[in-house]
């Protein structure tokens, strides 16, 4: 056998005992070696020549690469998962003819359907999905990703969220993780504009929270992330009011008074607030409450 | 499809009676002789004029006359006949000797002109492609090919542009298109150094053809923005830049799709389905499914007369029934629809995009209800929606909110009692409204007459000899010949 090869598989070996061992040092140093010796077969992307030993090559080099995926994905690296995903790519497009199917295509296509999803990279989503055959469609790791996509355009939330327990891979929980944060960003905006008024058990059960604790902290850096961005942002934060209760202002109401004792009356006694001060009045208002 | 059978019918009279039709001969001897002098002139006007002509004699073309042309046009015996002459069909052997012994002994030319060369390189190749003879007809192809690489003169860009075409043509009739991407990126890279803009325009949609072939939406997109841009010549009143300008436009309206962008999809395709020529129906068609997806998916219902148009509204019935179901905001229709026409969803290549009209599916569903009760709680409005999810209340909910936010409806939610709360619509003509859709129509009038404008530019030296009513005649004719052209063309694309 061809020494390159030999060498390549041993420290392969060694990478996939360390990947077992959950070692991420060992593996990076390992793959990164691995990938520069990657680098003499000439039977690989871009070249493809015709070797004798082609075949083998090839198909060291995908297992090579789609561990490199999963193991970007277990030390939650997205741009590495990104790079070496398109690393992985031509092996199941341009070689699909002479090397037999992995076993981890689907879910690596599905895992990378899942990033994109989490990117809210969107177009690219749809331009993978367009790559995409019937039957690999029909595939539950793919599937998921694509139903995935659809609750999350239809505003169906809870169906994301439900989604997390119907995992097809270990390897998906990463992102279903991130998606989960993603999810709760947008029911909040949502929110915001959809109710007039909601109670601070309800603003929990909607957005998932365990306690009013937690609640709290995330209106708290919601608010304040609001406050970072422009002005129109901030005119529908949250605010806190004594009585217990979350009031969500849509932008309609933005610079009228305020109804009860949530602010103190001496600070506008006129009914227009200009809008400037209005609006930073609120802010360090909401922010006193907070504190 | 059209061409297919077009092609049934004459297979059987061309084996039937093998003698040489005495009307063909002569015509491509006066085609030769037409490229002939077009090459001194350097004129390409005449060379697109021979290839227009000789698209006329297209049908009528048989081994025994192709094989006495070639006779007459080069050199029995050169390397280029003998290879020619291997790809026409052996049976025909009597019959050429008949025509070559008055042709030969005149020898016309020693050293045939390369125009004449390539000419009967596209001849031979066409007459292949008609007589299904695909394996020939790639390798007479890939031959053209590789001696076109080798000829720099701008008097070849129309044959080499057809050549380009049927190179391809010949490739994707047998399925292996993608074998020949890197030669065609060669070819487009050499044709954007010699200037050769036909070639250019060719090539590049043929590249893209090819990429979409394979559903390849990143790469094609990739080397679209990357090429030299062919907008320019939009304003081109050549017929020759528009046809492959309307490709061009389709397959961009086609990437647009995929990649969401859906209203500048919706100006291509809607471009390319207005400029296409009337004969060129497969094309239109193709071009009138994927605008009707795009208006769907952008929110528009598109108009019943685009439905009926002629010729169409049997292709178009699914598209119609959907279009149907998107606008009742019915998901049981949407989905039945969907289910009873998915093979020629499939085969149209557009079930994905239909899939992500669920959603505006439920938008219409939405608004309607929104705009009929001024409250109404929304268990009714899963209710009505048809969402078949186990917790369909929740789902609701923060459908709802998801479209006020995105500004589909006007509406609060009260969480408390569970109910949607519609707001009255107030006069339209106290918001910005009016003023945005004025300035929008006010946009697209000024952008009209600047293309008006542009487009009254004439081609160079046009104002030297005045169109007379014989060339108006011709050029009418020659346009007319086109659109038939490129009708065929499309036929066995779609």
């Amino acid at each position: 056998m061809d020494p390159k090869i030999t060498e390549v598989s041993q420290t392969f070996e060694r990478f996939k005992a360390a990947f077992v061992r959950n070692d991420f040092d060992t593996c990076t140093r390992l793959l990164s070696q691995l990938k520069v010796l990657l680098t003499a077969f000439t039977s690989l992307p871009p070249l493809f020549q015709e070797t004798s030993n082609a075949i083998h090559e090839l198909t060291i080099a995908r297992d090579i690469y789609e561990h490199a995926v999963v193991l970007s994905v277990k030390m939650e690296d997205q741009d590495a998962f990104e790079r070496d995903f398109f690393q992985l790519k031509p092996y199941y497009t341009d070689a699909c003819g002479r090397l037999p199917a992995s076993p981890q295509e689907y879910p690596i296509l599905g895992l990378n359907l899942l990033r994109l999803l989490v990117q809210n990279r969107i177009a690219e989503f749809h331009t993978e999905l367009e790559l995409l055959s019937q039957s690999a469609l029909d595939n539950p790791c793919i599937k998921h990703a694509v139903e995935l996509e659809q609750s999350f355009m239809e505003g169906a939330y809870h169906r994301v969220l439900s989604a997390r327990q119907t995992v097809p891979d270990a390897t998906y929980a990463y992102f279903m993780d991130l998606l989960a944060k993603t999810v709760r960003d947008e029911i909040a905006g949502c929110s915001e504009k959809a109710y007039d008024r909601l109670s601070t058990s309800d603003a929990r059960q909607i957005l998932l929270f365990s306690s009013d604790k937690e609640l709290l902290q995330y209106v708290e850096k919601f608010f304040f992330l609001s406050k970072l961005s422009d002005q129109k942002c901030c005119a529908g934060a949250s605010r806190v009011g004594d009585e217990g209760r979350v009031y969500h202002l849509p932008e309609s109401k933005r610079f009228r008074p305020l109804q009860g004792n949530t602010v103190p009356s001496a600070h506008h006694s006129n009914t227009q607030l200009r809008k400037g001060v209005g609006a930073n009045r609120l802010r360090r208002y909401a922010t006193h409450l907070l504190l | 499809m059209t061409q297919d059978v077009e092609m049934a019918d004459q297979a059987l009279p061309s084996k039937s009676l093998s003698s040489p039709d005495p009307s063909v001969l002569p015509h491509l001897k006066e085609i030769a002789s037409l490229i002939e002098t077009g090459a001194y002139a350097r004129e390409v006007r005449r060379i697109s004029r021979a290839v227009r002509l000789t698209m006329v004699l297209r049908k009528k073309l048989k081994a025994s006359s192709l094989g006495a042309f070639l006779n007459y046009v080069l050199v029995p015996g050169s390397d280029v006949h003998s290879r020619l002459s291997s790809f026409l069909p052996k049976e025909d052997e009597h019959d050429m000797e008949v025509d070559s012994a008055p042709s030969g002994t005149p020898a016309p030319v020693k050293h045939p002109l390369p125009e004449l060369e390539i000419y009967c390189y596209l001849l031979v190749l066409i007459f292949l492609i008609d007589q299904k003879k695909y394996d020939e007809a790639k390798a007479c192809s890939s031959a053209s090919i590789a001696r076109l690489k080798t000829v720099n003169r701008r008097t070849v860009d129309v044959l080499a542009s057809r050549l380009y075409f049927y190179y391809s043509l010949c490739y994707e009739l047998t399925g292996d298109l993608a074998e020949i991407r890197g030669n065609l990126l060669a070819l487009h890279r050499i044709a954007t150094l010699r200037r050769d803009e036909l070639g250019q325009e060719t090539l590049l949609n043929l590249l893209l053809r090819n990429y979409l072939h394979y559903n390849l939406y990143d790469q094609a997109e990739k080397l679209r923005s990357k090429a030299p841009h062919f907008e320019a010549h939009s304003n081109q009143q050549a017929i020759f830049h528009t046809i492959p300008f309307c490709r061009y436009l389709f397959y961009l309206g086609k990437i647009r799709t995929i990649q969401l962008e859906y209203t500048d999809a919706k100006e291509s395709l809607l471009q390319a389905a207005r400029k296409a020529p009337q004969a060129a129906l497969g094309f239109r068609v193709q071009c009138n499914k994927w605008a009707i997806i795009v208006r769907l998916l952008l929110g528009e219902i598109p108009e019943r007369t685009v439905f009926m148009q002629k010729g169409m509204e049997k292709a178009l019935r699914p598209y119609f029934e959907l279009t149907n179901a998107v606008r009742i905001g019915d998901l049981e229709l949407f989905r039945n629809v969907a289910e009873k026409f998915s093979s020629t969803f499939g085969s149209d290549r557009t079930n994905n995009l239909i899939v992500r009209l669920r959603h505006n599916v439920i938008r219409t569903g939405l608004r309607n209800i929104s705009i009929s009760y001024s409250r109404i709680s929304l268990t009714d409005v899963a209710k009505k929606l048809r969402l078949d999810s186990p917790n369909p209340v929740a789902d609701a909910e923060s459908i709802v909110s998801k479209a006020i936010r995105d500004g589909a409806i006007d509406a609060t939610l009260d969480h408390a009692n569970g109910w949607m709360v519609s707001k009255e619509t107030g006069d339209i003509y106290s918001t910005n409204e009016p003023q945005i859709a004025f300035n929008s129509r006010i946009a697209f009038c000024l952008n009209m007459h600047n293309e008006a404008v542009r487009a009254l530019r004439f081609p160079p030296n046009s104002h030297k000899e005045k169109e007379s009513a014989e060339k108006r005649r011709e050029r009418q004719q020659q346009e007319q010949e086109l659109a038939q052209h490129i009708a065929e063309e499309d036929d066995d694309d779609f």
